[in-house]
C-alpha cells in the first residue's frame, strides 16, 4: 500500500507540476468537439430559434420535443451529426496519441520541458506510437473477443435462471472482470509508451517485451494504482453530473456550460495521473541503471630523487558508461 | 221442381266446396310456419325445453341481477401440464341464440394455432412486424398449437370429422385459427346448443401476451372460443399480427388443475381449492358478464391481495401477483390501480365486478401489458426509478381495458382503434390527473415526458400512412397500427375537446360507456353519441380524423413589420423606445396539410397587446394586417395548445427575433457528450 501510495503520490506530483499539458489538452478537446458539434448547432438553430414551442426545452427539459426535433425532415439525417461528432472525438484520440510521447518527455524531466524537446519527443515517437497503437489494437481484440463471447454466454445462461437478480449480478461482475484485464493490458502499453519515448526505444517491441515483463511482475500494484484512479474519475463524474442536476437552473445555460466544461477538464486528470503513475514506476524501476566502473587510478611510483620534481599527472578519462 | 232443386243444389254445393277449399288451402298456407317451426323445434340440438340455459349468477359482480346479455356459458375443466407447457381440457359451451334466425354452423377461434411458420399471423409478422419478434428464424420454442380432440353437439352426436377448418379473411390454407362446425340440425332462434369439446392446447414461448416463459405460464386465448353473431353474420377473423380479439358475454366456470407448487391468478373469483393426490390441486374459477377467460401460474409470484377498492357498485378485492425481485412495488402498482380504479368510477362509470387480478409477469417475457376481462399484467423490471412512471403506465392502460374492451366489447379485429384509441385517450385524461400533464411518463433528473406527446410521437411518425377506420389487419406496418389506433385516436379526441369542450367531451365519454357496456358497439355509436351529447354535427371533423387520412400542418410563414411612413426618415424609427412611429405588421398562415380546422392564432405585439384572430383553414394560406405603434413580436397558432393533431408543432408559431437559447442548451449537451467520448475513446485506446 505504501508502494501504492508512493506511485498515486508521485505520479499525482508529476500531474500538479505540469498542469498545463491537461490545460491544452482540454482545450484540444473543446475544440475538436466544437467542429463536431457544429453540424448538429446548425440543425437544431434552423428549427429551434424562431419557435416558441422551443420554450420547453429551456424551462425544463421536456424530451419528446427533442425528440420531436429530431424527427423533423429539416433536421436532415441523424447520423450526419453523430457522425460529425464521433468523427471529431476520433481526431481527439489521435491527437492524444501524437502528442502524448511530449507529455511522457514532461513528466520524466526534472525541469520545466522546453517547447522545442516537447514536440521532438512527439515528432520522434510518431511512428513509433502509430506501430504500439496497432499492436494494442490487435492483443485488445484477441483478449476482448472472447472476454466479452464468454461475457455474452454467462448472461445468456443467467437470463434462463428464475432468479431475476441474477442477470444484472453477471453482468456487473463480468463487465468488472473486463474492466479489470483490460486495465491490465492499459498498464502493459501505457509502460510500453514510457519505455519508448524514455528509452528512445526504437524497437518497439522490445519495449512491448520489457513492459509485459514488468507488468506481469507487479501487476497487482500497478492495478490497484489503475484502479484507484479510476474510482476517482467515476466519482468526479458523478459529483459533476449531481451538481448540474441539484444545482444548475433549468433554464441557465450559461451555468450548464460551466458545470459541464469544468466536470470534463476534471476528468481528464485521471487519464493523466495514470501517466504520471506509469512514469513514476519507469524512473522506479524500468530505466536502465547507468554502471559506474569505479576507477582507481594505478599508483604513481615516483623516482627517489633527492630534489623533489614536479610530475605532471594525466589522468585517464573514465570509461563510458554502458548500459547492462 | 228439378231446376229449383237444381238451383238451390248447386250455388249450396259450390258454397259448400269453396269454403272447403279455401280452409284446405288456409290450413295448407298456415301449414308450414306451424309444421317447420314444429319440425325445426324437434329437430334442434338439444332444444331449450329442459335443462339448457345460461345461469344469471351474479357470484363474481356487485349486482344482484345480470348485467349483460349472456350468450355463452363455458365450462372448462382443464389440467396444465407444466413440463410440456401443455394444457389438455375438456369444455362444454352452451350457447343462446339470440340472432334471431336458425343458426346451422358455429364458427370457433383457435389462437394458439397462429403459433406456426405457416400461419397468418407469422406470415404477416414477418412482412409487416410485431410486437414481440419479427420471426427472422423459426424456433421450435415458438410453436403453439389448439387442437380440438373431440366436438359434440349434444343432441346431434360426435362432429368431429365434420369440422373444417376455414380462412374467412385472407384464403391461407395453411392458418389454423379459426374451425367451422356445421350442425346437421340447425338452432332455432331463441334456442340453446350445447358442445362438448375435448381439446389440448401447447402454448409457445410467451408471444403476442400468451405462453410460457421458464417455469411462468400466462393462458391466454388457449380454449375453442365460438364467434360472434354481428350484424347478421358470423364474425369469427382469422388471428392476426396486428389483431386482438372479439368474443360475447357469458358466463365462465373453469377449473384449473396445475402442480401443487404453483401460485395461479385468473379472470372472476376463486370459488375452490382442493389438493389432489397427485401432487396436483384443482382451483376453480367463476366469472360473470365477462367475454374472456385467463389465467396464470408461477412458483414464485408473490402475492398482496388485502387491498380493497370501495366502488360505486360495491367492494372490488385487488389481488397483485408479483414477481420477487419486484415485491418493493407492490405498492406502486397498488396504489395505480386504486386510483385508475377511482378515475374511471368518477368520470366513466361504475367497475361493477368484485375482483382485478392485477400480474407482474415474468421478466424478458412477452407477457407484459395485456388486458382480459378482470384480469391485466403489467410490466416493470428490477430497476424502476420513483420518477420513472412505466409501470404506471402500463397498469393504468390495461385497466382501462377493463372499460374499453371488457366492458365496451368493441370488434378488436375491426376497430381496434375503438379499444385501444379510446383507452389511450383516457390514459392520457387519467395518467394527466395523476403524474401531472407533462411529466406522466417520466420526472426524472430534470427530464420530462408526458403521455400525451407520447402519443403523438406515435401518432406523427405514421402521420399520413392510414386512417384510423381500418381493420386492425389491414395497417401499412406495426408501425402504424400502433401509432395510429393508439396515438392519432387519442390526438383526435383530445382535439376533439377544442371543439366541444373538455367538460362536455368528459359527459359524452360517461354516456357512451353507460349506454355501450356489456354490449358490442360500432364505430357510428361512439361518434354518434359524442354528437349527440354536444349538439352538434361533427362529420367535418370525423370525416377527416377518423374516416380519413388527412394530415394536419399549419404553419406561421412569416411576420413582417415596416413604418407606415417607411418613405419618411426618421432617426429613431425601429429603435426601443421609439412610440411614435406607426407599423404595418402582416402575418401569413399556411396550412400545409390537407386537414382543414379553425384554428385561433394568438399575435403579440412588441409592446405587450396581444390580439386573437380565428382562420377558418379553408383556403391555403391567409394575411392577418394591423396597424399599431408597435411592431409583431411574434405569432401563434393554437396558443392555447389544444389541438394535439398537427404533425409539426415547431412551425405553429414564429418570433421575430431569434431566441438561440434553446438551440444553445442542446449544442452544450452535444458538445459535452462529443467531448466525453473522445476523452473516454483516448482513455482505452491510447
Amino acid at each position: 500500500m505504501s508502494e501504492n501510495k508512493g506511485l498515486l503520490s508521485s505520479g499525482w506530483s508529476m500531474v500538479a507540476r505540469n498542469k498545463r499539458y491537461i490545460f491544452w489538452f482540454y482545450v484540444l478537446n473543446v475544440a475538436l468537439a466544437r467542429f463536431g458539434a457544429t453540424a448538429f448547432s446548425n440543425q437544431v438553430h434552423e428549427i429551434l430559434d424562431h419557435s416558441l414551442h422551443a420554450n420547453r426545452l429551456v424551462q425544463g427539459f421536456d424530451v419528446s420535443v427533442l425528440v420531436e426535433m429530431f424527427m423533423r425532415p429539416e433536421f436532415g439525417p441523424t447520423s450526419a451529426s453523430v457522425g460529425s461528432a464521433a468523427g471529431f472525438a476520433l481526431l481527439f484520440l489521435f491527437a492524444t496519441a501524437l502528442f502524448l510521447p511530449g507529455v511522457l518527455q514532461g513528466y520524466a524531466s526534472t525541469y520545466r520541458l522546453p517547447r522545442e524537446d516537447f514536440f521532438r519527443a512527439c515528432g520522434r515517437n510518431l511512428w513509433r506510437f502509430v506501430r504500439l497503437l496497432i499492436v494494442a489494437f490487435i492483443v485488445f481484440l484477441i483478449v476482448g473477443i472472447p472476454l466479452f463471447g464468454l461475457h455474452g454466454v454467462l448472461e445468456r445462461k443467467a437470463a434462463e435462471s428464475t432468479n431475476e437478480l441474477l442477470l444484472p449480478e453477471v453482468q456487473f461482475a463480468g463487465l468488472a472482470v473486463i474492466f479489470l484485464v483490460m486495465a491490465a493490458l492499459r498498464i502493459w502499453f501505457d509502460l510500453a509508451q514510457a519505455d519508448v519515448v524514455l528509452s528512445d526505444q526504437r524497437a518497439v517491441r522490445k519495449s512491448i517485451g520489457t513492459a509485459f515483463r514488468h507488468t506481469w511482475k507487479n501487476l497487482g500494484r500497478l492495478l490497484a494504482s489503475y484502479v484507484v484512479i479510476t474510482i476517482f474519475a467515476a466519482a468526479v463524474l458523478v459529483a459533476g453530473l449531481f451538481v448540474w442536476m441539484k444545482f444548475v437552473p433549468a433554464a441557465s445555460v450559461v451555468g450548464a456550460i460551466v458545470v459541464g466544461q469544468l466536470t470534463l477538464l476534471l476528468l481528464l486528470i485521471p487519464r493523466f495521473w495514470q501517466r504520471g503513475v506509469v512514469v513514476t514506476y519507469y524512473l522506479q524501476h524500468m530505466v536502465a541503471p547507468i554502471a559506474v566502473q569505479s576507477f582507481t587510478p594505478a599508483p604513481v611510483v615516483l623516482p627517489v630523487v633527492s630534489e623533489p620534481v614536479a610530475v605532471p599527472i594525466v589522468p585517464s578519462a573514465p570509461p563510458e558508461p554502458q548500459a547492462s | 221442381m228439378k231446376i229449383r232443386w237444381m238451383i238451390l243444389f248447386f250455388p249450396a254445393v259450390s258454397v259448400i266446396a269453396l269454403s272447403l277449399l279455401v280452409q284446405h288451402h288456409a290450413a295448407r298456407a298456415a301449414a308450414p310456419q306451424g309444421a317447420l317451426a314444429a319440425a325445426s323445434v324437434a329437430n334442434a340440438a338439444s332444444v331449450a325445453p329442459g335443462p339448457l340455459t345460461i345461469p344469471d349468477t351474479t357470484l363474481a359482480i356487485n349486482s344482484d341481477k345480470p348485467m349483460s346479455q349472456r350468450v355463452v356459458h363455458y365450462e372448462i375443466d382443464a389440467k396444465y401440464d407444466a413440463a410440456q407447457h401443455a394444457v389438455n381440457a375438456t369444455e362444454v359451451l352452451t350457447y343462446r341464440n339470440l340472432t334471431g334466425q336458425a343458426l346451422d354452423h358455429f364458427p370457433f377461434h383457435l389462437y394458439q394455432n397462429a403459433f406456426q411458420p405457416n400461419s397468418t399471423f407469422v406470415r404477416e409478422a414477418k412482412v409487416a412486424g410485431n410486437r414481440d419478434t419479427g420471426y427472422d428464424k423459426w424456433e421450435a420454442k415458438e410453436y403453439g398449437s389448439e387442437d380440438i380432440k373431440s366436438l359434440e353437439a349434444v343432441g346431434q352426436g360426435d362432429l368431429t370429422s365434420q369440422i373444417q377448418y376455414i380462412q374467412p379473411d385472407d384464403g391461407n390454407k395453411d392458418d389454423k385459427t379459426v374451425v367451422d362446425v356445421h350442425l346437421p340440425k340447425p338452432v332455432a332462434p331463441g334456442d340453446y346448443v350445447q358442445f362438448k369439446i375435448a381439446f389440448q392446447t401447447k402454448f409457445p414461448e410467451t408471444q403476442a401476451r400468451s405462453g410460457w416463459k421458464r417455469d411462468f405460464v400466462l393462458g391466454g386465448q388457449w380454449f375453442p372460443k365460438v364467434g360472434v353473431w354481428w350484424h347478421g353474420a358470423w364474425n369469427c377473423h382469422q388471428y392476426h399480427a396486428m389483431t386482438e380479439f372479439f368474443a360475447d358475454f357469458g358466463v365462465y366456470d373453469v377449473k384449473l388443475t396445475v402442480p401443487q407448487y404453483e401460485v395461479v391468478g385468473a379472470s372472476g373469483i376463486k370459488v375452490g381449492e382442493v389438493s389432489n393426490p397427485d401432487s396436483t390441486k384443482t382451483v376453480t374459477y367463476h366469472g360473470d358478464d365477462i367475454h374472456d377467460f385467463a389465467w396464470t401460474a408461477s412458483p414464485r409470484y408473490k402475492v398482496k391481495e388485502d387491498g380493497v377498492f370501495q366502488g360505486q357498485m360495491g367492494p372490488v378485492h385487488m389481488r397483485i401477483l408479483m414477481q420477487p425481485a419486484h415485491w418493493s412495488q407492490a405498492e406502486r402498482h397498488e396504489k395505480i390501480l386504486r386510483e385508475s380504479l377511482e378515475h374511471f368510477e368518477n368520470w366513466y362509470g361504475p367497475y361493477p365486478y368484485k375482483t382485478i387480478t392485477l400480474v407482474d409477469p415474468e421478466p424478458d417475457s412477452a407477457a407484459g401489458g395485456m388486458e382480459y376481462p378482470t384480469f391485466i399484467t403489467g410490466d416493470s423490471s428490477w430497476f424502476m426509478p420513483d420518477g420513472l412512471y412505466l409501470p404506471e403506465v402500463v397498469v393504468e392502460h390495461e385497466f382501462g381495458h377493463q372499460y374499453w374492451y371488457g366492458m365496451v366489447a368493441t370488434n378488436e379485429f375491426e376497430d381496434a382503434w375503438m379499444d385501444e384509441g379510446i383507452n389511450s385517450y383516457t390514459e392520457v385524461k387519467v395518467l394527466d390527473s395523476i403524474l401531472g400533464k407533462n411529466t406522466s411518463i417520466m420526472n426524472l433528473a430534470g427530464a420530462t415526458v408526458g403521455e400525451r406527446e407520447l402519443q403523438r410521437l406515435g401518432y406523427i411518425r405514421v402521420a399520413d400512412l392510414d386512417p384510423i377506420a381500418e381493420k386492425a389487419y389491414d395497417y401499412y406496418s406495426y408501425g402504424s397500427y400502433g401509432g395510429i389506433t393508439y396515438g392519432k385516436t387519442a390526438c383526435v379526441l383530445l382535439t376533439l375537446e377544442s371543439i366541444v369542450g373538455e367538460d362536455t367531451m368528459a359527459k359524452a365519454m360517461r354516456t357512451y360507456f353507460m349506454k355501450y357496456r356489456f354490449t358490442h358497439p360500432t364505430k357510428e355509436d361512439f361518434l354518434k353519441t359524442i354528437e349527440e351529447v354536444s349538439g352538434k354535427d361533427l362529420r367535418w371533423y370525423f370525416n377527416q380524423a377518423i374516416y380519413g387520412s388527412q394530415v394536419m400542418d399549419y404553419e406561421v410563414r412569416k411576420i413582417e413589420s415596416f413604418p407606415v411612413n417607411w418613405y419618411v426618415e426618421k432617426k429613431d424609427a425601429g429603435k426601443k423606445g421609439d412610440k411614435d412611429t406607426v407599423y404595418r405588421s402582416s402575418v401569413w398562415l399556411q396550412r400545409k396539410g390537407d386537414f382543414v380546422m379553425p384554428v385561433d392564432v394568438e399575435v403579440k405585439f412588441e409592446n405587450g397587446e396581444k390580439v386573437r384572430e380565428i382562420w377558418d383553414g379553408a383556403s391555403r394560406w391567409t394575411k392577418f394586417t394591423y396597424e399599431r405603434k408597435s411592431k409583431v413580436e411574434s405569432a401563434e397558432i393554437d396558443p392555447d395548445h389544444k389541438i394535439v393533431i398537427d404533425r409539426n408543432d415547431f412551425n405553429n408559431s414564429y418570433t421575430d427575433e431569434a431566441n438561440g437559447k434553446p438551440a444553445r442548451k442542446l449544442e452544450n449537451y452535444w458538445q459535452f457528450m462529443t467531448q466525453w467520448i473522445g476523452q473516454a475513446l483516448a482513455w482505452w485506446a491510447v
